[in-house]
């Protein structure tokens, strides 16, 4: 094989698997934002999934579930977002900046209380670290159809299903909810842990599927970076996740680039994938809608 | 039941809960609260040396601190005054490496560079707001990294100091460094870290008390965040007002990273901020975004950080606890209310 070719394929398989993380947090934004709740805490989200995995990873010795842990730890930081956005109607904004405080914080508390080391866990067991081809593992593929099957079933969710579109109506109008006798809250409450739940198997992705440990900022902005997908992807999952891979391609790119372009050194190339989702939001002049009642508490 | 809640939800539940969500980390940590506090208390404010230091952390809050305030008043999330103060603390370090003169000179020159620096990075989450209705949240969030990554490579690259063996410029200058705080009668702090940076960065925390207060643009800053509909029909232009606060917002952080190479590093790297400019969302929340009480607040997260490492040292508890325990501050102080609406906001 030529070597444009086998660089082409590498580029294809690494922006998949640099999406993965990004489309499983852009999803819970979205099931988030459409019900009302802006999940700035998608960050601090990803991070205790991260953390968690490779900690019940090691406890067990099971990465599998050290992946439902990650999926577990994530819902319940969703859970503190969502009780406080709804019962306390605190402002979504500031409250999920301190998710995330908490979360990198609880972290690299946690790396030093539990694995006695700052900075980086021990290696755990990864998961399935086969090579089904030799770009991408078992592991790897099985996440991104996972994530495929993610945003097929939010689709389908938010659409085709009674409860979906109350959900979406709590994003529009939450009056309305409570006027067809249910109780808009606690769908936003429900919202808001599944958006926890997607974010902290993004998290966990990173930590046991791509590599073996957990490292302090591993998540790097990436909960941010699917905010952004969020908005560029128009509050829909199939937008979102095509945007997510969007910046996943970037992220991509700067490996595949990286010592190939002598005058583009490394570190100013690990600003591509913020500097796309800049781009992003702001081409997107006048062309967008949140939710009616996004951000706004009820 | 609701009063409790409403007291408890202000800053003195917020302090209520760091001691108590302290005590439940040492805990945790397998170390007594009393030990615990002790270790932190005596790094912080036992002597003369823990008290420069925990000035020294009050400062490298205080700026950041009081840009978020700004901000926050007009009614924008600036999330970015980590990227802002590097920023400040680039513009002031590339050109202090290189700039040879009297103190007088060099010193103003310096600081009004990070500044600069940070305005124009404030700015251009601003421009992106007023000119395209880019959500300021994801901008400056986004900037924060893109600021690390272009600091990063020019401290490794073309600002690299040739005799350094780390990433980092080359030091200033001794005559561009902050004069060391004055001596208090026998008090004297010549031998610590402590610099008339402290004085500076209360004068600023004055000036904009007096500006929010008492000037016609303090009144339309705080009308654009308290009221921003009513703002518009009175004929504030909001656009103009979005950039402005947004870049002087990041100004004030700037001064902040500039306040940091003259005063503490004398030259710049990117280990500049441990995470000041996330812990001032905490701070400026706590002091109500009055820039008074944001000196309080800065002093109080002074305490924490600066005695966090000697209770990481002295007593065995990860320092880290400190940052749950301000995270937790914010989550609590959420509910209150900030914002007179987002629902005018750019889409996040």
């Amino acid at each position: 094989m030529s070597t444009g070719v086998s660089l082409m394929l590498t580029l294809l398989f690494l922006t998949l698997i640099k999406s993965v993380p990004i489309v499983y947090a852009a999803l819970g934004g979205v099931i988030s934002e459409r019900a009302g709740v802006v999940n700035i805490g998608l960050e601090g989200m990803m991070t205790a999934g991260a953390f968690s995995a490779v900690v019940f990873t090691n406890l067990t010795g099971s990465p599998i579930i050290g992946l439902i842990a990650g999926l577990f730890f994530g819902a319940v930081l969703g859970f503190v977002l969502g009780f406080a956005a709804t019962f306390f109607k605190v402002d979504q904004i500031v409250a999920g900046v301190g998710i995330n405080l908490v979360a990198l914080g609880g972290a690299a508390y946690g790396l030093v209380l539990i694995f006695n080391q700052p900075g980086a866990s021990p290696q755990v067991t990864q998961l399935a670290p086969e090579q089904l081809l030799p770009q991408i593992t078992v592991a790897e593929t099985a996440m991104i159809v996972l994530g495929l099957l993610c945003a097929f079933g939010l689709s389908w969710f938010i659409y085709r299903t009674p409860w979906g579109l109350r959900i979406q109506a709590c994003g529009e109008n939450p009056r309305a909810v409570t006027d067809a006798g249910l109780n808009p809250l606690r769908l936003r409450l429900y919202a808001v842990v599944a958006s926890g739940a997607l974010a902290g198997l993004g998290g966990a992705f990173l930590s046991i599927c791509e590599v073996n440990l957990y490292s302090d900022g591993m998540t790097a902005g990436r909960g941010f970076i699917a905010l952004a997908a969020v908005i560029f992807g128009r509050w829909t999952p199939w937008g979102a996740t095509g945007a997510a891979v969007f910046f996943g391609f970037f992220e991509a790119l700067q490996y595949v680039l990286q010592g190939r372009i002598s005058w583009l050194p490394s570190d100013a190339m690990q600003a591509l994938p913020y500097l796309a989702a800049l781009f992003a939001i702001a081409g997107l002049v006048g062309r967008v809608r949140a939710p009616a009642a996004d951000g706004v508490p009820y | 039941m609701k009063v409790v809640l409403r007291v408890l939800a202000g800053p003195a539940g917020a302090l209520l809960l760091a001691f108590v969500l302290a005590a439940v980390a040492m805990l945790i940590a397998g170390v007594s609260p009393l030990d615990g506090f002790g270790a932190l208390f005596s790094g912080s404010l036992g002597g003369r040396r823990p008290i420069a230091e925990t000035l020294v952390q009050t400062t490298a809050l205080l700026f950041p601190a009081l840009g978020v305030s700004l901000a926050f008043r007009a009614g924008l999330f600036n999330i970015g005054a980590e990227g802002q103060l590097l920023m400040g603390g680039l513009f002031a370090g590339a050109v202090g490496a290189h700039f040879a003169g009297p103190g007088w000179l060099v010193i103003p020159v310096l600081l009004l560079l990070g500044m600069v620096g940070g305005g124009i990075w404030g700015g251009i989450a601003g421009w992106l707001r007023a000119r395209f209705n880019a959500s300021e949240i994801i901008s400056t969030l986004m900037l924060n990294f893109i600021a690390l990554s272009l600091a990063g490579y020019l401290v490794a690259g073309p600002l690299k100091s040739p005799l350094a063996s780390g990433a980092e410029t080359a030091p200033l200058l001794p005559s561009g460094w902050l004069p060391a705080f004055p001596t208090i009668g026998s008090l004297s702090f010549g031998d610590t870290r402590l610099t008339i940076s402290i004085l500076i960065a209360i004068a600023t925390a004055a000036v904009l008390s007096f500006i929010f207060t008492r000037t016609v643009f303090g009144y339309e800053l705080r009308a654009a965040g308290e009221a921003p509909e009513a703002a518009r029909r009175s004929g504030i232009n909001m656009p103009r007002m979005t950039l402005i606060a947004l870049a002087l917002s990041g100004a004030v952080a700037g001064l902040g990273g500039a306040a940091i190479v003259t005063g503490v590093l004398h030259r710049f790297n990117t280990a500049l901020s441990p995470g000041y400019g996330y812990t001032a969302i905490a701070v400026a929340l706590v002091g109500d975004l009055n820039p008074l009480w944001v000196c309080v607040a800065a002093f109080g997260f002074g305490i924490l950080e600066a005695g966090g490492l000697a209770m990481q040292a002295n007593a065995g508890v990860p320092k880290d606890a400190i940052h749950v325990i301000e995270g937790l501050i914010v989550l609590v102080l959420a509910a209150r209310r900030y914002f007179a609406t987002r629902a005018t906001g750019a889409p996040v």
